[in-house]
C-alpha cells in the first residue's frame, strides 16, 4: 500500500469500517511511513476537536406546536 | 427499527397523541442540535426544529416505516435547512456572544476559551464547508450515525457517503488550521487533555 492509497482510507480506518485485511495493510503502512503516521495523528486530533462542540437541550417541547394546528 | 418504535409509529398514525409525543420527545434534542450545527444559530435552529415537527405531525399518516423515524425526520429537517441556507448571504459573521457554553463550573478564563473554541468549530462548519460536506460531517462526527443511515438520509450510495466524509474531514481540519482556530484548541486542550498539534 502506498501513501495515496493509505490516506484515502483514513476515514474508514478511523471508523473501523475496513475489513481486516485492508485494516492490517493500513496499519502496516502507518508503522513504516512516518509522514502518514503524522498525518493520521492530526486527522484524528481534528475530529477530537470537532467533537468538543457542545450538545444543548432542546429549548422547548415541540409537541406543543401540534396543539395549535 | 425496533418493535417499540414500530408500535409508536403505528399508534401515532392512528392519531394517538401520546405516541406522537413520545416520538417527538425522543428525537427533538437530536433534531434541534442537528439544526444548530448546520445553521449555527439557536433561534434559527429552534424555528427549523419547530417546522420539522410540524411537517412530521402533518405527514405522519403517510410515513411507511421503510426507514426509521429518525431517518425520516432528519430528511425533513435537512431539506428545510438547505432552503434556509439558500436565503443566507454567502459569508456572514457568527456573533460570538450568541455561542452558548453550557458549563457553569469553570473559571471565567476557561469559559472564554471554551466559547472561542465553540465559535471556531461552528464558524468553520457554517462558513468554510459546502452544504453536503457539512451535513455528512455533522451526521457522522457529531451524531455518530452509521454510514448506512447517513446514506439513507442524504439519498446517496455508500461509496459517495464514504468519499464525501473523507473530504469533509480533510476540509474541516484544513480550515481549522487556516483560520487560526488551532490556537484556541491548543489553549483549551493544554489544560485538560494535553497539548494538541494540528
Amino acid at each position: 500500500m502506498n501513501c495515496k492509497e493509505a490516506r484515502a482510507l483514513f476515514s474508514e480506518f478511523y471508523d473501523r469500517e475496513l475489513n481486516q485485511e485492508i485494516c492490517e495493510a493500513v496499519k502496516e503502512h502507518l508503522t513504516e511511513c512516518q509522514e502518514c503516521k503524522e498525518e493520521y495523528k492530526n486527522f484524528r486530533k481534528s475530529l477530537k476537536i470537532l467533537r468538543k462542540l457542545k450538545v444543548l437541550e432542546a429549548p422547548r417541547n415541540y409537541m406543543e406546536i401540534t396543539q395549535r394546528h | 427499527m425496533n418493535i417499540i418504535e414500530l408500535s409508536l409509529i403505528e399508534n401515532a398514525r392512528r392519531g394517538d397523541s401520546h405516541a406522537l409525543n413520545e416520538l417527538f420527545s425522543q428525537h427533538q434534542k437530536y433534531i434541534f442540535n442537528l439544526m444548530l450545527q448546520l445553521t449555527g444559530d439557536v433561534a434559527q435552529a429552534d424555528d427549523l426544529t419547530q417546522e420539522t415537527f410540524l411537517i412530521a405531525f402533518r405527514k405522519i399518516h403517510s410515513f411507511r416505516s421503510q426507514a426509521s423515524f429518525r431517518t425520516w425526520v432528519s430528511r425533513i429537517a435537512i431539506n428545510l435547512s438547505r432552503l434556509e441556507f439558500r436565503r443566507k448571504p454567502k459569508h456572514y459573521s457568527l456573533c460570538r456572544e450568541k455561542i452558548t457554553v453550557p458549563s457553569h463550573q469553570d473559571n471565567p478564563e476557561r469559559v472564554v476559551i471554551k466559547s472561542e473554541l465553540q465559535w471556531c468549530i461552528l464558524h468553520n462548519l457554517q462558513q468554510h464547508l459546502p452544504n453536503k460536506y457539512r451535513e455528512v460531517l455533522v451526521l457522522r462526527d457529531l451524531h455518530q450515525l452509521s454510514y448506512k443511515e447517513i446514506s439513507e438520509i442524504l439519498g446517496w450510495n455508500m461509496s459517495k457517503t464514504k468519499t464525501y466524509l473523507l473530504r469533509a474531514r480533510q476540509m474541516f481540519r484544513q480550515q481549522f488550521i487556516n483560520n487560526k482556530c488551532k490556537a484556541f484548541a491548543d489553549d483549551y486542550l493544554c489544560i485538560c487533555e494535553g497539548i494538541l498539534e494540528l
